[in-house]
Parts: structure tokens; sequence; C-alpha cells
């Protein structure tokens, strides 16, 4: 985990099980919005998390070694909001390397799964895939 | 609203505005499929009972037990005669679903607020982040009954015997061309198809636009004359986990008069994945 990620997860950790999952609302809130350059990607349908059933566009820039995430999601959709929030937030700046490196049981580590329930749990997957993904080929 | 069957259980977004201090006699309830929707703002009185965390039990599989049940309708002040009113995102989905689930704990007046959540924003309506607390009750719930929900063995007996099945996936699942809906690949199976005899009406056919639902003479129009389907026969609803369906036998149920309807809960993640289930693929076969 890069050292950004550690932090994080060790600040979902001080928070009581029953209230963590709403830490997610902050991110939410703080999301940027997508800068007006992609908006035309964006328009065209570009960038869009299939696996996910409410419209999520994911954008990845990569200028040198740093990684540079945008994204833009429904507000009537605020946990994948939230979700998408916190890898922006968390792995803006990052290095690739440290993208490819993110681990699949994210959820688990944030100690958020069990209270998304398994079926919520595997929707993330699909926009995990998509950053690493992106992030792998603007790395290129 | 007064053409349907039972139209007491449909109420308006102008109705629930009007009862939103009747908080003695009435609990406005909000189930949405994103389980922190409600967290962002809800409309005043209301509480939330998620789907997924509050209703199942992913030990066995199942919905909660009678007493968790009881246990959670005391938490939010919820008494056996009080009248329970559902909404919540994606045109009811997951509301019609806590309303099914309702009724197959025996709770006796619950409603669907009509449009659910996008009406009453669409509407420009107060929405608040308050969470009320209300005083604990004394709840005592029934076991959870049969007659509104199918099993898997009811199912094969109900098909062998040519009754009524209702599809109510896309015509992609129905058909067998894809294994689960756009979005949702963890409620897959591994065939894709549909039970032998089952007629394809998916579920949003049933509503407008606005996610009211539709007419009764519209909805007479689809699932009687076209489908073919009787209010007095036997009918069972399924998709892929029970939701969706759920919506369905709301609408045949409820605003159709259908006497006998059940939703098929293990729905196509169970018939799907069953060693020795039998399935169809394909248009139904013209008759």
């Amino acid at each position: 985990m890069s050292d950004r990620l550690t932090e994080t997860v060790e600040q979902f950790a001080l928070v009581p099980d029953t209230d963590r999952l709403y830490l997610l609302l902050d991110y939410a809130e703080q999301l940027p919005p997508l800068p007006d350059r992609l908006s035309a990607a964006r328009e065209a349908g570009l960038g869009r998390v299939h696996e996910c059933q409410s419209p999520v566009f994911l954008y990845a820039e990569v200028e040198g070694e740093t990684v540079h995430l945008f994204a833009d999601v429904p507000r009537e959709a605020p946990t994948v909001r939230g979700l998408v929030g916190l890898l922006v937030e968390t792995y803006e700046g990052a290095t690739p390397e440290e993208v490819a490196a993110l681990p699949e049981d994210l959820l688990y580590r944030l100690g958020i799964a069990k209270q998304l329930g398994m079926r919520r749990q595997q929707g993330f997957a699909g926009v995990l895939h998509r950053l690493k993904t992106s992030v792998a080929e603007a790395a290129r | 609203m007064a053409d349907y069957a039972h139209p007491e259980v449909l109420v308006s977004t102008d109705w629930v505005a009007r009862h939103l201090g009747d908080t003695d006699t009435i609990r406005v309830i909000e189930s949405n499929e994103d389980v922190l929707l409600y967290a962002t703002g809800h409309l005043h009185n209301a509480v939330h009972i998620d789907w997924q965390t509050d209703l199942q039990d992913d030990l066995v599989r199942d919905y909660i037990g009678a007493q968790e049940f009881a246990r959670l309708c005391s938490e939010h002040g919820i008494r056996n005669d009080t009248t329970v009113v559902f909404y919540g995102d994606k045109s009811n989905w997951w509301a019609c679903y806590a309303f099914w689930v309702f009724k197959l704990f025996g709770h006796k007046d619950c409603r669907i607020m009509d449009g659910g959540r996008a009406k009453w924003s669409a509407e420009g309506r107060v929405l608040t982040p308050d969470v009320p607390a209300y005083p604990s009750t004394n709840y005592e719930a029934q076991e959870p009954g049969g007659d509104i929900r199918a099993f898997h063995a009811e199912v094969v007996r109900h098909m062998e015997r040519g009754g009524a099945l209702v599809d109510v996936r896309s015509p992609q699942e129905y058909i067998g061309e894809v294994t689960h809906m756009p979005g949702y690949p963890q409620e897959g199976a591994l065939r894709g198809g549909h039970i032998p005899g089952a007629v394809n009406v998916p579920w949003s056919r049933a509503a407008r636009e606005d996610g009211t639902f539709k007419s009764r003479e519209m909805l007479e129009e689809i699932y009687l004359q076209e489908q073919g389907l009787t209010p007095k026969g036997d009918t069972v609803a399924y998709c892929r986990i029970g939701e969706r369906s759920s919506h369905t036998w709301f609408v045949l149920r409820y605003l159709l008069g259908f006497k006998n309807v059940k939703n098929y809960d293990g729905s196509w993640t169970e018939w799907g994945n069953l060693v020795g289930a039998p399935i169809e693929r394909g248009e139904p076969e013209a008759e």
C-alpha cells in the first residue's frame, strides 16, 4: 500500500464499525468536478465504468511519474461516489507503480466490506480494475 | 389511483407530505439500492431500512428471522398496527422489495409512495439529513408466511403443470444472450435463458418515466391482453435475485388484483445455476 493509503486505512480504523461507512460521504462531497477539457470525452461515453449501474466515469493522465485522476459520479449514488472520491484523493499525485499495487481487498482493509454487504462489494471491483488499466495505458 | 384493485396501498407524494407529522400512526421508510443515499437527505421523520444489511442474512442466504424482524421494527418504533409507507431510489424497486418482506412477516398496513424518491425530489420537496428516533415498541412478528413467496420445489411443480411464469428481466437476459444485468456482474449465473414456459415482461414496463406506476388500463393492456395472464390463476414472478420481481409482484397483486401471485426470490441466480434444472433459450415459442 502507498503511504497515503496506509494513512487512510488507519483513519478508517479509528472510527467505530457502525459509523465507518459514513466516512465515504466526505469523500463523495469532496470529489472535484470533471475539468472542462474532459467533458467532450464524458459526453461521448468514453471512460465509463460499465460494471457500475450508475453512470461512473473515470480518467487517468500520467505526467512523467505522476498520476492525475478525474472522475464523474452522480450525487444520487453517494456510496460509489465516495469510493471513487477516496481513490481519487488518495492516489492523485501517486506513481503508476503505486496504482498498480493497489490491493484488491481494499474494502476489507478499510473495514467497510461487511457494512456494504456481499452484493455491493463486488461492483467496486470494476472501478478498481478500470483505475489500474487506465493508469497503465496512460503511463505507456 | 382510484382505479386500481387495491388503491389504498398506493399513496401520492402529496399524501405523504400531509402525513409526515403523524408519527404515532405512520412510519415512512426509505429503502434504496445505495446504502448511503438516505444519509445524504431523506423525507422528514423517515427511517432507513436497507434491503441487504437489515433484511437479509448472508449466513443462510435467506431473510432475517421473525425475532430479528421484530427487533428491527421495535427499534424504529413500528407497532403491529402502524401504517408503514415505503419509498426509495430506482423507481421504488427496493421499496417494493422491503414492502414484500414486511408482508412476508405479516405486517398488515403497508403502502408505497408512488414515484419514490425521484418524484419527491423532482417536485422540489424538502429532504433532511436529520435522523429521527422513536420510542421502542414491542413488535410481534409472525414466522414468514409462504403464500407470497415461492421456493424452488414449488416453482418446479408450477412449471410442470404449465402455470403462469413472468420473467421480469431484460430481453437479453431472458433470451440468454447475457448471464447478468449490465452493471451487476456479481449476480450472474452459469447459464443464460429462462424457466421453460415463462413470458418476458421487463419490470420497467409497469412504470412511467417519472417512476410512478402506469394506469390500471395500461397495465391490463400489457399483462392481461398482451401476455394472457389471468387474475384468477396462479402466477409466479422472478428476476435475478427477487427484487425487480417484487415490483411486478406488487403490480399484479395490488394494482391488478391477482388472487395468487408469488415472488420467486431465488430467481435466476438459483435456477440458472442449479444442477438438473431445465431452461429455455431464445424467443418465446409462438403459439
